[in-house]
């Protein structure tokens, strides 16, 4: 369904949904961050790209899953907390985030369905807005099979005509957001469907990074396991794990358990976002560790992206969204290290 | 995943359910034995696994962490672990008392494939630590002892006070359906009477083997795998029937974490039994 709404209805369309809890992107000291919303009035999708994806919505950097306490009967009383499960609505989810949540889906999901992500998931529409212009200079999705227009994993997509937005619904979930108000979207003209064209036209001209040869990367690092490539690029990687933190698509956590009170025992079991660049992660509690070294991390990182996860789901693990590059201390960069994949013993 | 298994909670995979500890005993100065029974009856019964395969063991307060199953599913109702202090959750673990409640769930990961084991002669080379996963197999093939023709056992520990299920092993060593041979690196006691050395020095010992229809199985220590293997292939054993049980770090136990991701697989859903083919496949595994 395509229908258009004017820039200035935007506020009455998300008053309409107050059954939801609203998220979108808000600045907040230069940075903007997926936060709930009050009011629609500080919605504003005049936004560059967030510093965390949306990810952190459905599955949160810090998770409480399980309570406990000393109680009479049975000694210890472990108590499951789950999401609750009011429906939410994300805005302003760029299409790169929207395809990262595809590819959660397929971790979290399988044979043990993880109930704490696909509560939220299950419950959770995504309204994304087209990237016009690219929201980073790091953008590179054209790369990874994505696009600044892709539909993946949302539920309606907007795209900015300048005083008004152009709206498809693509999903079940997205009509229903779009028939709860109803007599504020009209159809669109022949000529906002010319101008949306010509915006997604120019959109991916704008796109000016990518790696040259992406599709000889997954062949090329089946047979780069002891290559020297690995020692060069990591030796300076500080091992921060930003990377990973800001990564989209990355899934890997850390369980733990914190203790309130010891006397009546009371604490809780958390899940918190983990990340494959510590040593610690690998390490086995006899001090042996099976990825000792910055070069066996980072090799570990670009091998699951790029060559793991396409053999298992047919997908780069990666949407382009150029974070882990724009924030990465030392310089590291993604991209210029997929080109030397791409090259290697050419 | 081993479709026969049932898990213990199948709603969410990470709500541990209530064990009480029946009976826990030092096997060695820095290794207790714990025998745990699942509170609720029918679902201590229902706890039905493989040998090789793992749990996770909370300690709440302390955390969570995997351990082999050692005891074997011919004898349902207890679980047996045999557990090392080594960081938080296993320190916390010792501290415990009979009766003390703890918290379990699984059983997770493949676990020896048996049932293509069955009617084959058994080897299994086993170093230190190691005999937690492998006592579960080798208990298993005894209590079925028609259904596997020879059964072997080369055993390794450091020193005698290192040493495992020590009285147990002995005891085994008497009987005529198990050939048996034990080993130390070193003896500090003066009292050890059988061989001095490493495990590996034990295969000359072992009566001549049909290896075609041999499966060979060993766990111990990250440094033994080259070498025990490299014995395997000299005695001609199919790559595909030297099969092996990993360690990894692990914390969801179901393939959502990503502590113990190698290659394209995770070790807690397509491990930790893997076969010596896997390894020549799949880099990073030993």
């Amino acid at each position: 369904m395509e229908k258009v709404l004017a820039k200035k209805s935007f506020p009455q369309w998300v008053k309409t949904l107050s059954s939801y809890k609203i998220f979108a992107p808000i600045e907040k000291e230069d940075l903007w961050s997926y936060e709930l919303i009050e009011k629609p009035e500080q919605i504003n999708l005049d936004y560059l790209n967030t510093v965390l994806s949306p990810k952190k919505i459905i599955f949160p950097q810090r998770e409480v899953y399980l309570e406990f306490f000393a109680s009479n009967e049975e000694g210890i009383e472990v108590k499951e907390l789950l999401p609750d499960e009011k429906p939410s609505v994300i805005f302003g989810v760029r299409p790169c985030d929207a395809k990262a949540l595809t590819l959660t889906d397929k971790v979290f999901g399988g044979d043990f369905e993880d109930l704490y992500y696909w509560n939220r998931r299950k419950q959770t529409a995504l309204v994304g807005l087209s990237c016009s212009t690219p929201p980073s200079p790091n953008c590179f999705c054209l790369t990874v099979d994505g696009s600044p227009f892709s539909k993946d994993g949302l539920d309606v997509l907007m795209t900015d005509l300048g005083d008004k937005y152009f709206v498809e619904t693509l999903t079940k979930k997205g009509e229903q957001l779009v028939n709860s108000a109803k007599t504020l979207f009209k159809a669109p003209t022949e000529k906002d469907k010319k101008n949306l064209a010509k915006i997604q036209q120019d959109a991916k001209k704008k796109i000016t990074r990518q790696v040259e040869n992406i599709k000889k990367v997954p062949p090329q690092l089946k047979e780069m396991f002891d290559s020297p490539l690995w020692d060069e690029e990591s030796m300076s990687c500080i091992q921060c794990g930003i990377c990973t933190y800001l990564c989209p698509t990355c899934h890997c956590f850390d369980i733990n358990d914190e203790i309130d009170s010891s006397s009546p025992l009371k604490g809780k079991r958390i899940r918190t976002w983990d990340n494959c660049q510590f040593p610690d992660f690998t390490m086995h509690s006899s001090g042996h560790n099976p990825r000792p070294d910055k070069a066996s991390r980072l090799r570990q990182r670009i091998m699951h992206k790029f060559q793991y996860f396409v053999e298992l789901y047919k997908n780069y693990q990666c949407t382009g969204c150029g974070r882990c590059i724009s924030q990465c201390p030392v310089g590291i960069d993604i991209i210029e290290v997929l080109d030397k994949v791409s090259d290697y013993g050419a | 995943m081993n479709g026969e298994n049932k898990q213990l909670t199948i709603s969410n995979p990470f709500l541990p359910e209530p064990a009480r500890i029946v009976r826990t005993y030092y096997l060695t100065e820095d290794v207790k034995f714990f025998q745990v029974r699942v509170v609720d009856m029918d679902k201590a019964l229902s706890f039905k696994y493989c040998p090789g395969q793992f749990a996770m063991i909370s300690v709440v307060g302390a955390g969570e962490a995997p351990f082999s199953i050692s005891s074997t599913p011919s004898r349902p109702g207890l679980l047996e672990f045999c557990i090392r202090k080594v960081g938080g959750v296993t320190n916390a673990l010792f501290r415990m008392k009979e009766n003390d409640l703890i918290g379990i769930r699984g059983p997770y990961g493949n676990g020896f494939p048996v049932e293509r084991m069955r009617d084959k002669d058994i080897l299994i080379v086993v170093g230190g630590l190691g005999t937690a996963p492998l006592r579960s197999v080798l208990l298993y093939c005894l209590d079925n002892r028609d259904q596997f023709r020879r059964v072997s056992l080369l055993h390794g520990a450091k020193r005698p006070s290192e040493m495992i299920f020590r009285e147990e092993f002995f005891a085994l060593k008497e009987r005529e359906d198990l050939e048996c041979h034990l080993a130390v690196d070193g003896d500090d006691t003066g009292t050890w009477t059988e061989n001095i050395g490493v495990v590996t020095t034990l295969f000359p010992k072992l009566k001549e083997i049909d290896p075609s229809s041999t499966y060979a199985l060993v766990c111990g220590p990250p440094v033994m795998y080259k070498f025990v293997i490299k014995e395997f292939v000299k005695l001609n054993i199919p790559k595909d029937q030297i099969l092996m049980t990993l360690e990894r770090r692990m914390k969801c136990g179901v393939g959502k974490c990503g502590h113990c991701a190698i290659d394209y697989i995770y070790t807690c859903l397509d491990g930790p039994v893997f076969t010596y083919w896997d390894v020549i496949h799949m880099r990073e595994l030993i």
